[in-house]
């Protein structure tokens, strides 16, 4: 990916320390950084979910974008092992994956470019796995990682390593 | 794509929709209603600009809804 950010004609967000943060970016228009904030960072504070549940699909989703500046943050809190995030590309055939994982990262696994592949039979093993209010949540979330990718490609932000408690907060700085 | 809906209403005696879906987990919800309402109430593109884009993005992921 060096090559792709090196020939990138996008340099409109470069700040004076060099091209902007995603957080950054995002408080050029301050009301809406704060109220996504708000509503992104809800799905972390208030732990509708597992972090480590959440982690993993935030980072197929990373994977399936292409999305270094996405992958490069890492949620120090989530316990997921750095093996489990190697199996991640292939994580059908792995079984460092729970059941009810493996079907959140279906969900993972469709949102980005196959939204239309989803089948009635993956949400229904959602609900069957975490129940309908939780299966709400995860589409909601996995929705924003999704979001969070196609924002960082178009704002073409730097992949800067950044291990962070969580990766946002509503109180909180967005990475 | 399903020809029923995934996700029942969580508000009683209305049906299902992406509102009443997003309706199961209400902090989110309300966040949800905030981010997207203040952009549509607010901000530095014109009515026209936000529309015309939705429409496109709605026609690009082929949504109908």
């Amino acid at each position: 990916m060096g090559s792709r950010r090196e020939n990138a004609l996008v340099t409109w967000l470069k700040t004076e320390q060099g091209i902007a943060q995603f957080d950054a970016a995002l408080a050029l228009r301050p009301e809406l950084r704060d109220l996504y904030a708000a509503f992104y960072g809800k799905l972390w504070d208030d732990e509708l979910l597992p972090s480590s549940l959440l982690e993993i699909c935030r980072l197929r989703v990373a994977q399936l974008h292409e999305c270094e500046a996405e992958l490069a943050v890492r949620h120090e809190g989530a316990s997921v092992s750095e093996e489990q995030i190697r199996a991640l590309a292939n994580w059908q055939e792995s079984d460092l994956f729970s059941e009810p994982e493996k079907a959140a990262l279906t969900l993972s696994e469709k949102v980005p470019w196959q939204h239309h592949d989803l089948t009635d039979e993956d949400y229904s093993d959602l609900r069957t796995h975490f129940g309908e209010a939780k299966a709400v949540a995860l589409t909601v979330g996995i929705a924003l990682f999704d979001a969070n990718c196609r924002l960082r490609l178009a704002f073409d932000t730097d992949p800067t390593p950044i291990r962070a408690t969580r990766p946002a907060s509503s109180q909180g700085p967005i990475y | 794509m399903s020809t029923k809906p995934r996700v029942s209403s969580a508000i009683p005696g209305e049906e299902p929709s992406f509102g009443t879906a997003l309706a199961h987990q209400p902090g989110l919800a309300g966040a949800f209603g905030m981010l997207y309402s203040t952009f549509w109430s607010k901000g530095a593109l014109d009515h026209r600009t936000k529309e015309v884009t939705r429409m496109r993005n709605a026609r690009v992921t082929d949504c109908g809804y």
